[in-house]
């Protein structure tokens, strides 16, 4: 799910470097007011093991195929939010730095898709509800906390995940990147998110069980009869908020999506045998791709845009300077030929000398 | 598997970039940071059929590759990771933006096919720069710079530890995996029973080396606040370097340098 | 100087880990802590250095060691980790040893000229700039000893300084230490190391000290030692045969 710098045009860059840079700093602040800094270790210990954890390899039963972690939640689940937050950022960042995965500029985007989610949604909507509400009362009070945390677990990773994907996707169409219909855009990436989230959800509810049958103690939450908090939820109020959750989700989604959201398919195969000069007489309504989605992200982009000439440039113009264009180019790439030879000239000579 | 091992050779690959001597990697690292981030910044910001304006930005990562003498090989291997993305995006452009954009001869070429090659171009622009501040600047110089820029302590600290421990922990997953695999030989990856065991094991002993490490820091004196080995302070050249390239970067992206040349040297030959 | 007076520790209630242990060590005594595996030598280094609450008093340089008075305390015990990589947290070997100085309020170029000191006086002048994650196991247990030396500590405390090294890492060590003229308090089980490096000798069992004296009279009492789990040192055991 890491984008790269291309994908994002500066201003959704920006204004994703700002969401993620406020919560960072939020986060911050929360911890240096709870002088949590005996806390530091752990976040760096736990944010190295994750970072381990996503190269490790897991089979998925029954498919011969393999996934790996993300952990949001998980460090969320260890951490709290905030650390869990902060612990993400810099995995992300040191996979952005040293691994090319996502972009230096797509940073406050993707922190925001995969840490945000992940530990904040994830954490406040979904973990600590379930974890403090009475949900499998009726098993023994241990087995109802494995199912709890087995619940939260995989609720979690797959609504953040989804949150995530749909993010990326939001975050793209607003960019101008893609020609490709929002709803299309949408039918592609949220699905294999759905089963990439459940693989994690798996994972991290494997990891957290086996971290609540042998330490409990550094689970977030997970002690509330022991505290005494139990039923400060119950079971109604907890799927009332993952409903409203859902609903407004949904909401946001509906307001998006195509009409026609068969336009990929249409695109691709419907129109194949239609000779081209026929496509090139289809205006944009026909074509399938003018939406609600399209037109709201153009107009959003339109208001947005970090310069005035970013959207649709003008077909003539460019026709009309392509031949200087293409020689320019070429003496550009000459230039740059030049500068390899040279290097390697001076490098030869340093070395002789 | 082997997956772990590779990251653990590709990060000392970096290191072994990194402590290479080169003009480029003498520069003051918020020097290089600043013209980075601006580089691509107005990298992104072309137009999405401006391909021949965005043709110029290759000058600078091409530059920088030659001056700082690193690989463009181990560059572009790193592409794999990044490229799928903007390909699954790009690719569907072709199909979707027809319109013919320029006439190459006689052949027309799409907007579609225009702005898909303009995207990779991009991406590809765009981690050739930051590959190379990377390469030629070690994380804690990048955390002294963003120190300078006043991202919080906290933060910084917890990069440069966690970056520390990556290493540790590489090697301590790589020798389990190696303990799992030869106990179970034919298997993919780890069987779906020992998830849970697996990972929590590893995380259990890093909570106790956490603790065993915070200990380290309070024995000698610490405090909650650390205290960076700064870097030396930045001179003319990396003024120079600064400005000079903010401004050439700057002139790219406003004047289409390509067309400019194609122009003279039409203008030269008529 | 340190006094330990009935000074107790428990992890779990009723299981002592230190029973009610006393004793003093002088200052520039070299002090080895030898016992079986889980008799509570690692615990009682961190017993002293505040680590863990415990029962009882321990006096260093004479004062009650409490809440207020324990960074001064610390500043004074230098403590080296048996895994110096839960030790060495910062990036490069220069900027660990720097750590120390640094948070005791030494400027930027005081703190470089005692990390030059430091390494000069151990022969690690090439480790400076490498990467604490690059280096091998020896040269990381030589650099975890620097980091601890730029504090100038009065006592070094050290925890299985000689574990998991070649012997020719280990001589390096042994010689390191040897040479430094601090209080040592030096826990083992390598037994030969004891009696290379400490003149005196203390023998833990099941939170007590069991035995207390010269190194070669401890370390020769095969009866003693075998009561206890351990073995003579190689060097004593050979002669027997």
């Amino acid at each position: 799910m890491h984008m790269a710098d291309a994908l994002l045009a500066p201003a959704v860059a920006a204004t994703m470097y700002v969401a993620s840079g406020t919560v960072t700093g939020m986060s911050v602040h929360k911890l240096k007011k709870d002088e949590d800094t005996q806390k530091l270790p752990a976040m760096a210990v736990t944010a190295a093991l994750v970072f381990a954890g996503q190269m490790i390899n897991y089979t998925i039963p029954g498919t011969g195929s393999s996934g790996h972690m993300c952990g949001g939640l998980m460090l969320s689940a260890l951490l709290g939010p905030q650390a869990g937050f902060l612990s993400m950022v810099v995995i992300l960042t040191i996979q952005c730095l040293f691994f090319a995965d996502g972009g230096l500029m797509a940073l406050g985007a993707n922190c925001w898709n995969m840490a945000f989610y992940g530990c904040f949604v994830g954490y406040y909507l979904i973990w600590r509800p379930i974890m403090r509400s009475s949900w499998f009362g009726s098993l023994e009070p241990r087995a109802a906390a494995r199912m709890r945390i087995i619940a939260a677990s995989v609720i979690g990773c797959v609504v953040t995940l989804q949150l995530g994907a749909f993010s990326v996707v939001v975050e793209t169409s607003l960019s101008g990147i893609t020609e490709l219909p929002f709803g299309a855009f949408c039918a592609l990436m949220q699905p294999i998110h759905l089963a990439i989230g459940l693989v994690e959800g798996l994972i991290t509810s494997a990891v957290l069980v086996f971290v609540f049958e042998s330490r409990p103690e550094l689970l977030q939450d997970a002690n509330c009869e022991a505290k005494g908090i139990t039923g400060r939820r119950s079971l109604k109020t907890t799927v009332i908020v993952i409903a409203v959750a859902a609903a407004a989700a949904g909401g946001v989604l509906s307001l998006f999506a195509s009409p026609n959201p068969d336009g990929l398919e249409w695109a691709l195969f419907g129109n194949s045998e239609a000779g081209y000069s026929e496509n090139m007489a289809l205006d944009e309504d026909n074509f399938g791709i003018r939406s609600g989605a399209a037109d709201a992200a153009a107009s959003v982009q339109e208001k947005t845009a970090f310069l005035p000439d970013y959207a649709f440039s003008n077909s003539e113009s460019a026709a009309g300077t392509t031949v200087s264009g293409l020689l320019g180019s070429a003496i550009v790439a000459g230039v740059a030929v030049g500068i390899c030879v040279l290097g390697g000239f001076f490098r030869k000579k340093n070395r002789s000398a | 598997m082997e997956r772990i091992d590779h990251a653990a050779s590709e990060l000392r690959e970096m290191d072994d970039l990194v402590a290479m001597a080169s003009p480029v990697h003498s520069l003051h690292p918020l020097a290089k940071l600043i013209t980075t981030i601006a580089y691509i910044f107005l990298t992104v910001s072309f137009g999405k059929y401006d391909l021949s304006g965005l043709i110029v930005m290759v000058l600078y990562p091409v530059l920088m590759f030659e001056l700082s003498g690193v690989s463009v090989k181990t560059c572009f291997y790193k592409l794999r990771v990044v490229l799928p993305l903007v390909c699954a995006v790009g690719l569907f452009n072709p199909f979707f933006d027809r319109a013919p954009l320029l006439y190459l001869g006689s052949a027309a070429v799409s907007g579609g096919v225009v702005s898909m090659v303009t995207l990779m171009l991009k991406g590809v622009f765009c981690l050739m720069a930051s590959f190379i501040l990377v390469a030629s600047t070690s994380l804690d110089a990048i955390c002294a710079a963003l120190r300078k820029l006043h991202v919080p302590n906290m933060l910084v600290t917890l990069l440069l530890l966690t970056y520390r421990y990556i290493s540790v922990m590489i090697d301590e997953v790589s020798v389990m995996t190696t303990a799992y695999k030869l106990r179970a030989p034919g298997q993919k990856g780890i069987h779906c029973s020992a998830w849970g065991s697996f990972l929590g094991q590893l995380l259990l002993r890093s909570m106790d080396r956490a603790e065993e490490l915070y200990s380290s820091m309070q024995l000698r004196g610490f405090c909650g606040e650390f205290r960076y080995a700064d870097v030396k302070p930045a001179n003319a050249k990396d003024y120079v370097f600064t400005l000079a390239l903010l401004l050439a970067l700057i002139l790219c992206r406003y004047y289409n340098i390509a067309e400019i040349f194609g122009t003279i040297a039409f203008g030269g030959a008529a | 100087m340190i006094r330990f007076e009935h000074v107790s520790f428990e992890y779990e209630k009723g299981k002592k880990v230190l029973d009610d242990l006393s004793f003093t060590i002088c200052d520039g005594e070299s002090v080895g802590l030898i016992g079986a595996n889980g008799t509570g030598k690692s615990t009682l280094m961190k017993v002293l250095l505040g680590l863990l609450p415990y029962t009882g008093t321990i006096y260093v340089d004479g004062s009650a060691v409490n809440k207020h008075n324990l960074k001064d305390v610390r500043r004074k015990l230098g403590f080296v980790l048996q895994n110096s990589d839960n030790q060495m947290f910062m990036p490069t070997v220069y900027e660990d040893i720097m750590f120390a100085p640094m948070n005791y309020g030494m400027s930027r170029e005081e703190a470089e000229v005692k990390t030059d000191r430091v390494l000069e006086r151990l022969g690690l002048t090439d480790l400076k700039y490498r990467h604490n994650h690059r280096i091998s196991g020896g040269e990381k247990r030589m650099a975890a000893i620097a980091t601890i030396l730029a504090m100038d500590p009065d006592v070094l405390l050290m925890d299985e300084p000689t574990s998991a090294l070649d012997p020719y890492n280990r001589r390096i060590v042994i010689n390191t230490i040897n040479a430094l003229p601090n209080t040592k308090v030096i826990t083992s089980h390598d037994l030969d190391m004891i009696l290379d490096t400490c003149r005196r000798v203390l023998l833990l069992s099941n939170g007590r000290i069991v035995a207390d004296g010269e190194a070669s009279t401890v370390l020769r009492d095969k009866p003693l030692l075998e009561a206890h789990r351990m073995e003579l040192p190689l060097c004593f055991a050979g002669r027997e045969q």
